[in-house]
């Protein structure tokens, strides 16, 4: 091989490369990890960049107490999680039916759901701050529930279409066969089948709805005992500037089931975020 | 069993949760931004019919052209920034001999699953005049110290890059999922013909990654002419309307004028704009697509 040297001159470029921008990867994030045990003196003057010792752990019970950063939690757990079960219930029993059943429509009923694909949330926040207004939802946590549901939909029904089309129909038949009535054949035979595509919406629901920010924005931002994390993280831009220590921690917390959940699912996070790859394209 | 299978009341049962949430609060509201363009509505009263009348002001309004060449600057950085780092990492990793390659995965992707809000606040830390960049360059005695943000001409780079930083990760995944699906026959063929390493990835990794190529690019370029978070917590859209973009013209016309009409119109531009990128990059595409079945179909019949 007389190219084998050439090779590892270029190779070891790439690879040193590849470990000094992981460091500018990471660096933001240790950093903000740092000072959320810092105190502002330390954070500006005495130690900006290092590992913070002492441990100003006050920081956490600070942002736990006076920032109202329990109730921001509660929102988001109570909105990504009522998100997820329903996103997931109305995907799954839409894509069965649009993928199995015998009725006229279902291909168009099946596309025209698909379109939400293509729908940018950017461009409809004005609209859905009035419809949700109009079902007398504002002031609860539906009013973001619901407009998460629906823009979630047309992606989870398109990953179950592809699962629900592998099934063969022979399952049903035999059911069938057996008594079950389509309701039974349903829930206790071919929704089973499909619990990997679930796992992995689920996580990429939870995530989306977790990180949400431009319709919470406009939904729920003049609310406080609404606003979920995202929302109380930005909080601090106005009154509590000065308390950076507090900021930090605050910043940890909301980033921290989301680091759980990546720590405990990696490979199931990376495919679920990038399964619309397979998707879209 | 087609009776059984074509249950009409199961169908209904099954279809409609979705259907309605779908069709209530995401697709009403689309229709509504198109429809409420062409009124004079503020969010009150009764909308009144208007024409082309919010158009027409929009197209003679400068922060429109400011806010279409910040969305392009916006997508050119993030797609040459993501597409490149992201592939030269995705080609370098899929190395499997090399060390450490798990924890490059973890380190690549962490950002991707925080909220852009934490992103944003913790580069506003990191960029702000007495934040940890300028604090580097104090300390490498460098005169480089300035409010990045602050700078009217350059704080939509600076934006663009914040929003890069995060999502690299993603398109990093994208491109590892692709390599991982093209077979490894092919490379021993590059290696026993003689081909180096990086003429190998060059000849065949990147023309089969097609497919995932266009989906980053769909990605950063519509992401580019949705650009509003980003704006919205770092800058609120200045210095001077500077870091405006069609969506921060749409949320600034309605929540702080009350100008709905006006601000919708800017939606639609918007959501117009997507879907012609969209168009394009699927028949830039297909083209390709075609001509090389073409060619294989050529060279069959010469054979």
């Amino acid at each position: 091989m007389h190219n084998e040297g050439k090779k590892t001159a270029l190779h070891y470029i790439f690879v040193a490369f590849c470990w000094i921008y992981a460091a500018f990867s990471l660096y933001p994030l240790i950093w903000m990890l740092f000072y959320s045990f810092k105190t502002n003196q330390e954070i500006f003057v005495t130690n900006p960049f290092g590992f913070p010792w002492p441990l100003h752990y006050e920081n956490y019970i600070t942002a736990w107490t006076k920032y109202d950063v329990p109730l921001y939690f509660l929102n988001s757990l109570l909105v990504s999680v009522g998100t997820v079960v329903i996103t997931i219930i109305c995907a799954l029993l839409f894509s069965y039916a649009t993928s199995r059943m015998v009725w006229k429509l279902k291909t168009f009923t099946r596309l025209f759901l698909g379109l939400g694909m293509f729908i940018p949330v950017q461009a409809i926040m004005i609209p859905v701050v009035k419809v949700v207004q109009r079902f007398g939802l504002m002031g609860t946590r539906w009013s973001l529930i619901f407009p998460y549901i629906a823009i979630n939909l047309a992606f989870a029904c398109m990953v179950y279409y592809g699962f629900f089309k592998g099934i063969p129909m022979e399952l049903e038949e035999a059911a069938c066969m057996d008594g079950a009535n389509i309701y039974q054949t349903f829930f206790l035979i071919i929704e089973p089948l499909v619990r990997p595509a679930t796992v992995t919406l689920v996580i990429y629901i939870f995530l989306n709805a977790w990180n949400e920010f431009i319709l919470a924005n406009v939904v729920v931002g003049s609310i406080p005992s609404l606003k979920t994390l995202p929302l109380g993280v930005l909080f601090f831009q106005g009154e509590f500037t000065t308390d950076w220590g507090g900021m930090g921690a605050t910043m940890v917390i909301a980033s921290f089931p989301a680091i759980i959940v990546y720590s405990i699912f990696s490979e199931q996070v990376e495919s679920a975020m990038t399964i619309g790859g397979a998707v879209k394209g | 069993m087609k009776k059984y299978m074509g249950n009409k009341l199961a169908v209904f049962l099954f279809v409609l949760p979705a259907l309605a949430i779908f069709i209530i609060f995401d697709f009403i509201p689309i229709l509504q931004v198109f429809a409420y363009s062409f009124t004079d509505w503020n969010g009150l009263t009764i909308p009144n019919f208007t024409g082309l009348k919010n158009y027409i002001e929009l197209f003679s309004d400068r922060v429109f052209y400011t806010s279409n060449r910040n969305q392009i600057i916006f997508a050119v950085v993030i797609t040459i920034y993501q597409m490149l780092f992201a592939t030269i990492f995705a080609i370098t990793i899929s190395d499997k001999k090399m060390k450490g390659r798990k924890f490059l995965r973890v380190a690549y992707f962490i950002p991707v699953i925080l909220s852009v809000t934490v992103v944003c606040q913790l580069w506003s830390a990191i960029l702000s005049g007495e934040g940890l960049l300028n604090k580097l360059f104090e300390a490498g005695g460098l005169d480089f110290s300035q409010n990045w943000l602050g700078d009217r001409y350059k704080a939509i780079y600076v934006i663009a890059f914040v929003n890069a930083w995060q999502w690299m990760g993603y398109q990093f995944a994208l491109i590892v999922a692709g390599i991982k699906s093209i077979p490894s026959d092919y490379y021993e063929a590059a290696r026993i013909d003689g081909c180096s390493n990086v003429k190998a990835h060059l000849k065949i990794t990147i023309p089969l990654l097609a497919e995932t190529y266009k989906f980053c690019l769909i990605i950063s370029l519509t992401g580019g002419i949705k650009a509003f978070t980003e704006m919205n917590i770092l800058t609120g859209g200045g210095p001077n309307k500077s870091t405006f973009t069609l969506t921060y013209m749409m949320y600034n016309a309605a929540f702080k004028k009350s100008d709905y009409g006006y601000g919708l119109a800017a939606a639609s531009i918007m959501v117009i704009e997507c879907m012609l990128v969209m168009l394009v990059i699927n028949f830039i595409f297909r083209e390709k697509n075609q001509l090389k079945e073409e060619e294989k179909s050529r060279r069959k019949r010469n054979a």
